[in-house]
């Protein structure tokens, strides 16, 4: 493969790494196929040279996605991905930088990046694979599981609310915010590229089933958890929307409202919040592209980082930096 | 040597710090050595009692004596502890027969005042301490004629000037560079220091025994400035393109220094939403290629433990200053402590390898910045610069430093050609941690052409940097990470080995680090010339411990005092477990954990109580 002859096409196995980590039947598998699909699109179609993507990662089942690949990456600590990235991508904003956490990582231990990461913009992708439970350490309960849900440290049932990252990134002011699910490739593929196309910080939270911890009475298995979500939990943007419309509003209010739900309309915040909240009303949980709203000003160009040459590029030899660095010495009193 | 010592005396927020420093500015200028500290400032903005020192000579100093020659004082808590919290007011630092200038404004509308001084105050000092002491209602008078009561810091100004015959030139030359040629806020400095100066003269006031020691120095030939902005301009000067930090008192100036001067070298600052944000976006700004760093104290360093880890474990280079205060916990934030050197050189989980150096004052900090990055890129480690709230916010006259002394070296990153030669079109695959005879793998900028996979694991890794939990593989990676890379690091002829001061073969002698550097020099100095000779090693590089060094130190003395700003003696400790054993009688402590700076006086004290 020659470097210097534009952009080289890829296969899927050339970003394809060693690794075998998960249980099989994992929801994760799916979300990787729909990766590196979407990475086909990005290098072979978009033109992005593939040594310019970035893979961070935390610790859980989710975080060990670098090693289902082969790309620039860093395998980081338990919620720090999300800081890293910010590092990477502040340093060298050329850098297509994607964070795959889990919902340990991204809504417990580092919930403090995660905010703040959708308030501040950065340019990022952080894509979730959210199972509601702590896969690596053996199923105990995470941020997201749902009420009532028994696993290895709520015997009784989980107590109390969830959290709710679609809520909390929109709230935060993200610039994408949507939910995939793992086993729909094709929608999770172009959920990806869209997350990924879109300028600021893009959430993208998937459910990716765990198949050995998240366990429902009666659906036991890679196939019955999935059809649990389906029956019980999930609920399409489109069909919330419509129900919205149908249920909660007059005829007359009807008549203003599309027929589709526009994540880029800019209502699209406040339609989903009050989306998210019906839903949770009757024990479901949205999935689709709830919000897309670039209008925002991203991190790196808050602070001025220069395209061409920013600090991981900068020339910082003595010689070129001379009269910046006398002037330093001049303004030392 | 000819010094003067003054204290400013005041409440916080009321112009004391400006008072002094426009001082020991002017005093620069005419060509004295100024060292100027907080000798009491509390972890508040106003109304708390607050007292700055500033030590003139003719030879350059590093730290505070033990008295004042003259004190300012323009509230009553100068001279009375009057909460009766146990607070020793700075009056009982001034010394028999020194100078006292005082305000005698009734108490006035002003809200941050607490207390006039009346005369009848200062008798009894004037007649038990043999004190001099002039009072002039400095308030009053900026009040009445300037309407702003902030002047009266210049109104004090005039006063000494006129007692020290420092010419009013001096002074308006610094007034001018401080509020612009022209500017309103100069002129009425420069009535109320006129204000000041023919009030002194009126009353026929003088202090002809007092004069300040000056040497006329070339133009530009010393700068003054803050052990933090050092360590600022040297970080960028070094190549620094990242900051990343959290607000900490004392580390703060280095974030704004930043703030201020990165962006024009195209470099980037993240005011981070945590010390431990701030530890992570450096690991990554370092992973795609930027000299990145980080300042902090205490507590921020207690948060950034999990990221050093990682940073080790991953080969990346990181630079953490820690500039120390009073702990634990919150402890005394604006005050001198020396209590993170346990967590520096063995804080954070699992075994890494890292480097400890420390500086004494701004001109030393500056020099070993550089060092500090070279070292980070050349064993891709956590390297740490250990400063104290002395060093970091005390502002010192040092020679003029020099930019090209600055030697960059980014050890084995890889250049775009040096990519393209090892890597473009061969096929043949990068290897983040390959091991090499020298065990140091090369480093490749994230993006660059020829290189797709650069995977930095903190995980346990093969030379691809893909998981792995073989035993074999294990331990050759712990040995290229942890013990080959530590051999190395000590056999490094740039890590700066201890500087040795005072007789060969003196029987006492002294271990210090960090800004007890001054402090113990002049103590060495003391009791070497009233015929106890004393020597000292300075220690500059913490980890690896130079332990041949020290050995040889400990062994040609009778009596080693380790002198720290530590309760739990940690210096000490590292001593003991690196080089000597524990030598109960050899090895003593001379310790201050009351938030004080060092004083020679200080350390002079502790050596006779056991003589």
């Amino acid at each position: 493969m020659a470097v210097d002859t534009g952009t080289p096409t890829i296969t899927q196995a050339e970003i394809t790494g060693p690794g075998a980590w998960w249980c099989s039947g994992c929801g994760d598998f799916g979300v990787t196929a729909a990766f590196k699909t979407a990475m086909l699109t990005l290098v072979n179609d978009l033109e992005i040279p593939k040594e310019s993507v970035f893979i961070a990662s935390g610790i859980g089942c989710s975080s060990k996605e670098p090693e289902m690949l082969r790309l620039n990456s860093y395998h980081g600590q338990h919620g720090r991905s999300i800081p890293v990235a910010m590092g990477v991508a502040m340093a060298n904003p050329s850098l297509v930088v994607v964070d795959f956490g889990g919902d340990g990582d991204s809504y417990a231990i580092g919930m403090e990046h995660f905010v703040h990461a959708c308030v501040r913009n950065v340019n990022m992708t952080l894509i979730v694979m959210n199972n509601q439970v702590y896969g690596l350490t053996k199923g105990q309960a995470s941020p997201t599981a749902h009420v009532g849900l028994r696993t290895g440290s709520t015997p009784e049932g989980r107590k109390g609310r969830p959290v709710n990252p679609l809520r909390l990134a929109i709230a935060a002011g993200a610039a994408f915010v949507a939910r995939g699910v793992s086993w729909n490739k094709k929608d999770l593929t172009k959920l990806m590229n869209q997350a990924i196309s879109t300028r600021g910080f893009s959430l993208l939270d998937v459910f990716s089933p765990c198949v050995t911890y998240h366990r429902e009475p009666g659906f036991r298995g890679s196939g019955p958890i999935v059809d649990w979500f389906r029956q019980n939990y999930v609920l399409d943007i489109q069909d919330a929307w419509r129900d919205m419309r149908d249920q909660v509003l007059t005829d007359d209010e009807r008549v203003q409202l599309p027929a589709e739900y526009d994540p880029t309309s800019p209502d699209a915040a406040m339609s989903g919040l009050r989306l998210i909240e019906a839903a949770s009303g009757m024990g479901r949980e949205v999935t689709g592209l709830l919000l897309v709203d670039e209008s925002q000003p991203t991190l790196d160009e808050n602070l001025g980082v220069s395209a061409e040459r920013p600090p991981a590029l900068a020339d910082i030899s003595l010689a070129s930096n001379r009269e910046g660095n006398q002037a330093l010495l001049a303004d030392l009193r | 040597m000819r010094a003067v010592q003054i204290c400013g005396a005041g409440r916080a927020g009321d112009g004391t710090n400006t008072n002094i420093f426009t001082l020991g500015q002017t005093l620069k200028d005419r060509g004295a050595w100024v060292f100027m500290w907080r000798e009491e400032v509390y972890s508040n903005i106003q109304t708390r009692d607050s007292a700055f020192g500033l030590r003139a000579a003719d030879q350059p100093i590093y730290g505070s004596d033990d008295e004042f020659d003259i004190l300012e004082a323009f509230d009553r808590g100068a001279l009375f502890d009057l909460n009766g919290e146990g607070r020793i007011p700075p009056i009982a630092r001034l010394r028999d027969g020194g100078v006292l200038l005082y305000d005698t404004s009734p108490r006035l509308d002003y809200p941050n005042a607490s207390f006039e001084i009346s005369p009848d105050m200062v008798a009894d000092l004037v007649r038990d301490k043999g004190i001099r002491a002039f009072g002039l209602p400095m308030g009053q008078m900026a009040k009445e004629q300037f309407q702003r009561y902030i002047l009266r810091g210049s109104i004090a100004l005039g006063v000494l000037g006129h007692l020290l015959d420092i010419p009013e030139e001096a002074f308006l030359h610094r007034l001018s560079k401080t509020f612009g040629e022209g500017s309103e806020l100069l002129t009425l400095n420069a009535r109320a220091l006129s204000a000041g100066r023919r009030y002194a003269e009126e009353q026929g006031w003088q202090l002809p025994d007092m004069r300040l020691p000056f040497v006329p120095q070339a133009e530009d030939e010393r700068q003054l400035l803050l052990g933090n902005e050092a360590v600022g301009a040297a970080s960028i000067m070094s190549g620094c393109r990242f900051y990343a930090g959290y607000p900490i008192t004392p580390a703060s100036e280095i974030l704004e220094y930043m703030s201020e001067k990165l962006a024009a070298f195209g470099g980037v600052v993240i005011q981070a939403d945590s010390e431990m944000a701030a530890a992570h976006h450096v690991i990554g700004a370092s992973v795609a290629g930027a000299r990145a760093m980080t300042a902090t104290a205490g507590p921020g360093f207690s948060l950034m433990q999990e990221a050093i880890s990682g940073a080790g474990m991953t080969e990346t280079p990181m630079v953490v200053v820690v500039s120390q205060r009073g702990g634990p916990a919150t402890g005394l934030p604006t005050r001198v402590g020396q209590e993170e050197l346990n967590e520096v050189v063995f804080g954070s989980h699992g075994d890494i390898a890292r480097i400890v150096l420390a500086a004494s004052e701004p001109e030393d900090a500056f020099y070993t910045m550089g060092l500090v990055f070279n070292l980070a890129d050349r064993y891709q480690c956590p390297v740490f610069l250990l400063l104290d709230q002395v060093l970091s916010q005390s502002n010192y006259t040092i020679p003029r430093l020099d930019p090209s002394r600055i030697v960059i070296d980014r050890g084995k990153l890889l250049d775009a050609e040096a990519v393209a030669l090892a890597y473009g079109g061969n096929g043949k695959r990068y290897r983040r941690y390959e091991l090499t005879d020298d065990g140091i793998s090369t480093r490749v900028k994230p993006g660059t052409p020829g290189v797709t996979t650069v995977y930095t694991n903190t995980n346990e890794h093969t030379e691809e940097g893909y998981i792995t939990e073989e035993a074999a593989v294990r331990s050759l990676m712990v040995e290229k990470r942890v013990i080959q890379r530590m051999v190395q690091i000590r056999d490094d002829q740039d890590l700066p080995s201890p500087r040795h001061f005072g007789p060969p073969d003196a029987p006492i002698g002294f271990i210090g680090y960090g800004s007890v550097y001054g402090p113990i020099q002049e103590a060495i100095e003391q009791l070497t010339s009233r015929g106890q000779p004393a020597g000292f090693l300075e220690l500059r590089t913490l980890w690896p411990f130079p332990v041949q060094e020290v050995q040889r130190f400990v062994r040609q003395c009778q009596r080693v005092y380790v002198v720290e700003y530590s309760a739990g003696a940690q210096l000490r400790g590292l001593i003991q477990r690196e080089a000597t054993g524990p030598m109960p009688q050899k090895l003593r402590s001379i310790l201050r954990y009351d938030g004080k700076v060092m004083t020679p006086g200080y350390v002079i004290g502790e050596v006779k109580e056991e003589a």
